[in-house]
């Protein structure tokens, strides 16, 4: 392509859109610094008590004991490969069942009222049933974190199938398109930006199934740390714990918006 | 012989609550190179007669030709141009040429070329490696019937193919679409709902009348061959025609 070159107008308009788009990012980060200080010196100075809220420095603190230990890679390991593992396959499992049921009709209308009940179940209560089927360990957790992930996964990427465009459906008909074909042409590409938007549900939505595993049955993990930090009114422990699966989860949802944007780039 | 063939044809169609009758009694033949186009009040059938020709749907009783043979959208006869553009927005222009081909499995450089090539004849060329929004209405319409033509079809099906466009546009992509479609010896059935837009491309005429739409009268055309349909437009045969299909479409909606 062709450089342009612009009006002395144009420079303008780039200055000031980059010079709004920094005062945002540095608001953004005054306003975190400003929080740590006022924890810190709040904690710090007894105004709030530090036993309840913990304090920066504590957390840190922790973390470099948790680091020294080799428990902070241990547990955030465990959670993080619960997580990811109950993601994969309940994105794979919506996926697929999203497929079959845009393409059999009669099997969708079938399903729909077990879809619906599945969907408005608060999938917790069946936290016990897990347990006794998959015993009290990491293949319950996972299998918590699957049954949070997978309806949400499946509605939302049916619907998009179904919504595809009606009328690039009939330019495909009248080509004498298969359903196949339809399907990976027409309806697979023009889903592909609701697809990862559901990626980016699916992000928050598995870190909640692995914590509630956790939380129901473990013996490590983030979410066990936080129960056991609980028990024994160890705030530090809670408060690091929950800083490191802000962490966490923020880097995954970063990887799914990277992601995102090279989507985009390809379909526009 | 005639490339379609419809005799006493009628199409029903039924939904939970009630049928409703479309097409009664139609007949109907198209010949080779002939530019016919049908023209109706507002829901008397004449879309249905193209997925009928174009084997998207079955009539209820009589029967349909295309070539001698029951239409079949996996045949390569009919191309079917629609109301909008219906290119895929993720995909370039070129890529959108390709869409066809790549659905009957004949994406071929010597097909390839023969797209790009049409492309580049009509005044697309430079436009190749761009994306269906940074087009024009009128551009992404005659893309649209590139890629329809770039599976060779012998009869153009054409669905109302410009009434999505401004009125400049629309006469003047009305004059090249006629164009290509003569300069490639195309046949082509139009329908539309505009009555000058008929007569300035036309050969022939049909006029539905309203719902359940039989064909109320036929109009034969003889234009010199030369004159382009904006320059139609403007003889006193056509406004004299003009008069005549309004009053027979009129007297339709007064009888609704």
């Amino acid at each position: 392509m062709k450089k342009q070159i612009y009006s002395a107008a144009h420079k303008k308009f780039i200055q000031k859109y980059r010079v709004n788009k920094a005062i945002v990012l540095t608001t953004q980060i005054l306003i975190l610094v400003a929080f740590i200080l006022c924890w810190e010196l709040l904690t710090k100075y007894e105004v709030i008590s530090s036993f309840f809220f913990s304090s920066p420095t504590k957390i840190a603190k922790t973390i470099k004991e948790l680091y020294n230990s080799g428990e902070l890679f241990y547990h955030s390991a465990i959670t993080l490969s619960e997580t990811l593992i109950g993601f994969a396959i309940a994105t794979g499992i919506g996926f697929l069942v999203a497929f079959v049921l845009c393409y059999n009709n009669f099997l969708r209308r079938v399903s729909e009222p077990y879809i619906v009940v599945l969907n408005s179940l608060p999938k917790i209560a069946l936290g016990p049933i897990i347990i006794i089927w998959f015993g009290a360990g990491q293949k319950a957790i996972i299998f918590m974190c699957i049954l949070i992930v997978v309806i949400v996964t499946t509605l939302n990427i049916l619907n998009s199938f179904i919504s595809c465009d009606k009328q690039l459906i009939a330019v495909a008909k009248s080509l004498g398109a298969n359903k196949l074909q339809t399907f990976f042409k027409l309806v697979l590409p023009s889903s592909v930006k609701d697809i990862v938007a559901t990626l980016k549900i699916n992000v928050g939505l598995s870190w909640i199934g692995s914590i509630m595993g956790e939380y129901m049955t473990s013996k490590a993990g983030l979410g066990y740390l936080l129960k056991y930090g609980g028990q024994v009114m160890n705030l530090n422990l809670v408060m690091t714990s929950t800083v490191l699966l802000c962490i966490m989860a923020s880097l995954m949802y970063l990887l799914v918006a990277l992601f995102e944007k090279l989507m985009n780039k390809i379909y526009k | 012989m005639d490339i379609v063939k419809i005799e006493n044809l009628n199409l029903i169609y039924q939904s939970v609550k009630s049928e409703t009758k479309a097409l009664e009694d139609i007949n109907l033949d198209v010949q080779p190179y002939e530019f016919v186009s049908i023209v109706g009040p507002s829901g008397c059938g004449k879309t249905t007669i193209l997925s009928l020709i174009a084997g998207l749907i079955k009539p209820t009783s009589g029967s349909i030709k295309v070539q001698g043979e029951t239409p079949n959208p996996k045949r390569d006869i009919c191309g079917y141009m629609f109301q909008r553009d219906n290119l895929l927005p993720w995909r370039n222009i070129e890529k959108n040429l390709y869409f066809g081909l790549e659905i009957k499995h004949k994406k071929t450089k010597e097909n390839k070329d023969y797209a790009c090539e049409l492309a580049a004849k009509y005044g697309l060329g430079e436009f190749l490696k761009k994306h269906p929004h940074e087009l024009s209405g009128g551009m992404r319409q005659r893309v649209s019937l590139i890629r329809t033509l770039a599976l060779k079809p012998e009869l153009l099906l054409l669905d109302e193919p410009f009434s999505a466009l401004d009125y400049q546009t629309r006469l003047n992509l009305c004059d090249d679409i006629f164009h290509i479609i003569k300069s490639e010896n195309k046949t082509a059935i139009l329908v539309t709902h505009d009555i000058q837009e008929a007569i300035s491309m036309s050969d022939r005429i049909i006029v539905l009348s309203a719902r359940p739409g039989k064909v109320k009268a036929v109009h034969k055309l003889d234009f010199k061959p030369s004159l382009t349909p904006f320059e139609r437009r403007n003889t006193d045969k056509a406004k004299q025609l003009f008069d005549t299909i309004w009053q027979e479409i009129q007297n339709e909606k007064a009888n609704i």
